[in-house]
């Protein structure tokens, strides 16, 4: 541990014993005063940025670990809610950011090379492309805010579809099952859930009596992705057989003593073989918030291709329950024509529940939550850039940047390629996974 | 770089004996509230942490000796269970967010290191000067869950209850996220400022320990504090926006929130520890006059203790469900840590042998700090066996565990440090008796108050209960007379440094007789720190400083190695290394 002392350099020595006039002795007022040259701020800045960077990766890194982390237990919800996304606009996305980090390099060697204009240039170029890049993504974001499709218990498509007419092909249940769901909201007999009940209508006192009065369904299969352009065969026939109920989900079954057996065979019938079509109140809270719908059981294992089922509703059995909308209030169920020609243009949650078989898997909403929180907190990186850019702006028309003094445009272009490299993991991860 | 000479300004004498000659101290160079809340010196703003941080400590302080009154008879003494969660919880928060992860980095670092290294100022000061109120905003946001209704999750915040209780958790993790960003940026110009602006001559391996320390937990900041920003950040949309992530109901994983909260509370252990060892290394080499023993094997140990301290973080969750193959190679990794911490152990006490000791305060905190971080290192291998830990997880062992090393350890170096350097930042001596009692009073407080929950931790007291089975009463009884020794002990040397700003004695440039360059400093230092450029010696060489007067130390004859240069002074922030 001697000390080894060595002279400054030489190259450096004449930035010395400039006094008190701090800064002025330098080449660009922007120079500070603790540092001792023009070079040993950039150095410092450049540091700086790189471990700032290090920052934001680590940043992120919690939201790719949960991404990682969801899709390893649950690869079916992204097989599936991948194709909710629009990879055209995801990938010409890609292309306004690529393009806009080589601007922004573009811009740091016109910086260095005192091309004022060509600074000028490159940083509007730069955050025109920033500002596209939200423009596309907003115009993403509201249309799945339309459709429902979003994070956590927002994630409700069904619930957009509520007063028009839905396509019912498999609707949200595969194989062998169908549910049907529909708004009380309305106080009308249309497609969507049940709203403001938050308990299992399976529980009693939240049951709803219902009764499907008749229900036609179709095996037939239209077309990749199209439905069949006419129903080969229809059943139709009124549904009043009700499905055996299945415990609630951690709910031991009651232990039969000889007393209550006694009772339970005098009060109700023995269990018996389910017969089928049967139906029963559904609670599917990952396709409908807080919904109830029908569930019908065919007991075979056919396709169905379309279904349409009326039923009627009638007030639950026990005293209203206060939050039961159920209550003192008859409802039909009726769900229209078969959709064969759909009479609207379909949404993006139709269109997909006829392209793919089946209901989304549960807890489909965890995927638009990783995806929510990744692309939003790109987006406000995106926006913090179009703010430093709008800076670096104002100051390159005030003259400011010089090739003395070009860091901040350096240092702005590095945080710019960090954003642009995080969207570029993060458009594979999301739109391109299948 | 303030280099003229002397004559090009008339002396300006304000009656410091050693204080600067040509120019103001930063103390006075500039007056008013505005020179202060929108000053870039890093001296005036690790000044204003260190108010903070002091506040915070009463706060925190108050809050803990609530709960401990509350733990002094079963059942309730003077609080409800609510409030009580809500006391431990903010004893907690505040403890652990604004005092002893800042304490030693972001006020006595921001203070002391550019002045280690000969330096004008941190890298950058304005960046410094946001941390700041970053840290200020954190604080008032955190405190200010308060009168919202406190706060009642613990400080880990562990979801799903975070995401239920009724109390202002978005306002509190609010405040955590600014507290993060704080650290980070702080991280950030401690590791461009020890990069960038050593001077000529100071190589790697001729850095104070305490700059090694402060690198070491730098790196910490900057890689681990992101990911609890982005943890309190899910949190807080998913209080309010319900996005599912920590929530069971919606498919989301809580276990998930408590693997990302502890992937920065480990490391955040050791940004607590690390700065305090460094600190230690200075103090233990100064008061015995001797280098410190296996230099680069100190320094190492911080770095690889900064490494291993990102993957350990699964030791927290041993009974959280994590897989059998997760617990073994996280306990296996726990142990690893006791070799760097065991090396400085060892390496300190080596330094102490055969040393020329004077038991000043810094001194005794230091020899405290020896013997608390000892048991607190030792409990802790106890934790990481997997068949102890099952019995002893969230007992009061793990409490009094983790006292040893964040408040036995930890606060009492900052303590140490804050007497060590308060010579040099404030131009003034604190009464030494006040002093010397106070570290006695905080280290015997310190023991009664944790020595008696390790016991009752090992026979069964759980942590955070409001009511107890009486057998464990004596000890309860013991610790909150111990909380008060130790309150009060704090306290007092509070209000004695506080008050020695006005009635101390003034300081000399080198009251300790310490090496290191910011003893070559006036005291306190003018606002670029040194008025002609410091002179480098032989790190940790004790030979030629002699003792002039009471706590005034001078080099008689300067060790000048390396003569064919010619030169032996350095211009600060000469060099890019």
């Amino acid at each position: 541990m001697s000390d080894q002392l060595h002279p400054p350099h030489d190259d450096r020595g004449a930035e010395h014993g400039h006094g008190d006039d701090h800064g002025h002795g330098h080449a660009s007022p922007f120079i500070q005063h603790h540092y001792d040259d023009a070079k040993h701020q950039f150095d410092a800045g450049k540091l700086g940025i790189w471990l700032f960077l290090a920052q934001e990766v680590l940043f992120f890194s919690a939201l790719f670990v949960a991404y990682i982390l969801y899709r390893y237990h649950h690869p079916e919800i992204y097989s599936y809610a991948h194709k909710y996304l629009d990879v055209k606009f995801g990938a010409i996305n890609t292309a306004v950011l690529i393009f806009s980090s080589l601007t922004a390099a573009w811009a740091v060697r016109c910086a260095q090379l005192n091309q004022r204009r060509g600074l000028i240039l490159c940083l509007a170029a730069t955050i025109v492309c920033a500002c596209t890049f939200l423009g596309i993504k907003y115009v993403e974001y509201s249309h799945k805010v339309h459709e429902h499709i979003l994070f956590g218990r927002y994630f409700d498509p069904c619930v957009s579809s509520g007063g028009r007419e839905l396509l019912t092909k498999g609707n949200n249940c595969a194989g062998t099952k169908s549910t049907v769901v529909w708004d009380a909201g309305s106080q009308a007999a249309t497609y969507g859930c049940y709203t403001d009940i938050d308990q299992d209508p399976r529980k009693p006192g939240v049951q709803a009596s219902c009764q499907v009065t008749e229900y036609a369904v179709s095996e037939a299969k239209g077309a990749e992705g199209k439905p069949a352009a006419k129903p080969t065969e229809t059943l139709k026939a009124a549904i009043t057989e009700r499905c055996v109920e299945e415990p609630l989900p951690g709910e031991e079954p009651e232990p039969v003593t000889g007393h209550e057996a006694g009772h339970k065979q005098a009060g109700e019938a023995a269990p018996h073989a389910q017969k089928f079509p049967c139906w029963r109140p559904a609670f599917q809270p990952a396709v409908c918030k807080k919904g109830v719908g029908i569930l019908v059981e065919y007991g075979d294992h056919a396709e169905r291709e379309d279904i349409r089922i009326k039923a009627e509703c009638k007030a639950a059995p026990k005293a209203p329950d206060p939050g039961d909308l159920l209550a003192d209030r008859q409802q039909q169920l009726a769900l229209g024509k078969p959709a064969i020609q759909p009479r609207h243009e379909l949404t993006v949650h139709e269109a997909h529940e006829l392209e793919a078989a089946g209901a989304p898997p549960e807890h489909t909403n965890m995927f638009f939550t990783i995806y929510f929180a990744m692309t939003g907190l790109h987006g406000i990186h995106v926006l913090f850039g179009i703010g430093v850019f709008t800076w670096l702006l104002i100051r390159a028309i005030k003259g400011q940047f010089t090739p003395d003094y070009f860091g901040p445009v350096d240092f702005a272009a590095l945080y710019w390629h960090i954003v642009d490299l995080i969207w570029i993991f993060l458009f594979p991860l999301l739109y391109l996974i299948h | 770089m303030a280099t003229q000479p002397a004559t090009a300004q008339a002396k300006v004498d304000y009656g410091y004996p050693d204080g600067p000659t040509s120019e103001l101290d930063y103390l006075h160079a500039e007056k008013g509230l505005r020179s202060w809340l929108l000053t870039l010196d890093h001296k005036r703003i690790g000044l204003m942490y260190l108010f903070g941080i002091l506040g915070s400590l009463i706060v925190g302080g108050a809050f803990a000796l609530l709960v401990r009154t509350e733990l002094w008879a079963p059942g309730k003494t003077i609080v409800s269970q609510d409030t009580y969660n809500q006391f431990f919880t903010l004893h907690g928060a505040v403890m652990v967010f604004l005092v002893i992860i800042p304490g030693i980095p972001a006020a006595l670092g921001n203070i002391i290191l550019p002045i280690q290294l000969g330096a004008p100022d941190v890298a950058f000061p304005r960046l410094n000067l946001s941390s700041f109120y970053l840290w200020s905003a954190g604080a008032l946001l955190l405190v200010g869950a308060i009168p919202f209704g406190g706060l009642d999750t613990g400080w880990t915040l562990y979801t799903p209850y975070s995401l239920e209780t009724k109390t202002p958790v978005l306002i509190a993790v609010s405040g955590v996220f600014l507290l993060g960003f704080s650290s980070i940026f702080t991280g950030l110009n401690m590791l461009v400022t020890i990069h960038k602006f050593r001077p000529q001559g100071m190589g790697w391996f001729q850095l104070p320990l305490n700059v090694w320390a402060i690198y070491a937990t730098a790196i910490m900041q900057v890689l681990a504090t992101p990911v609890l920003g982005i943890t309190v950040l899910l949190l807080a949309v998913e209080r309010f926006a319900h996005i599912g992530i920590f929530d069971p109901t919606l498919g989301g994983d809580p276990v998930l929130f408590q693997h990302f909260f502890w992937f920065y509370s480990h490391p955040a252990v050791y940004i607590m520890i690390i700065p305090a060892m460094g600190v230690i290394s200075e103090m233990i080499s100064t008061f015995s006059r001797k280098p410190v023993f296996g230099y680069r094997f100190v320094a190492y140990s911080s770095v690889s203790l900064a490494l291993l301290s990102f993957l350990v973080w699964g030791h927290h969750m041993f009974v959280s469900g994590q897989s059998r193959l997760a617990n073994m190679v996280f306990s296996a990794l726990t142990f690893t840590v006791g070799i760097p911490s065991a090396i400085k152990v060892f390496n300190w006490v080596s330094t102490l042998y055969k040393g020329d000791i004077r038991l000043k305060t810094p001194m005794l905190y230091t020899l405290s700090f020896l013997l608390l971080f000892t048991i607190g290192g030792l409990t802790g291998l106890f934790l990481g066996i997997l068949a102890v830990d099952v019995h002893l997880h969230d007992t009061y062992f793990v409490v009094a565990h983790f006292h040893y090393v964040m408040m036995g350890s930890t606060l009492v170096a900052f303590l140490g440090a804050l007497h060590y350097w308060w010579p040099k930042f404030t131009g003034r001596m604190y009464s030494e008796s006040v002093g010397r009692a106070c570290a006695i009073g905080v280290f015997f407080g310190f023991n009664l108050t944790f020595l008696p929950q390790f016991v009752m931790g090992a026979r069964g007291m759980p942590r955070r209960y409001w009511d107890y089975d009486p057998q464990y009463q004596i000890y309860h009884q013991l610790s909150t007379i111990g909380a008060f020794v130790l309150g009060v002990a704090i306290l007092i040397t509070v209000i004695s440094l506080v008050s020695s700003f006005w009635t101390g004695k003034k300081a000399f440039r080198n009251p300790w007789g310490a090496s290191s360059l910011e003893w070559q400093a006036p005291s306190p230092p003018p606002t670029f720190n040194f008025e002609k450029p410091p002179v480098l010696h032989e790190l940790y060489n004790y030979d030629d400083l002699v003792e002039i007067g009471e706590d005034r130390w001078e080099r008689q004859a300067p060790t000048e190695v390396d003569p064919a240069s010619g030169s032996s002074t350095v211009t600060p922030g000469d060099a890019h290394q």
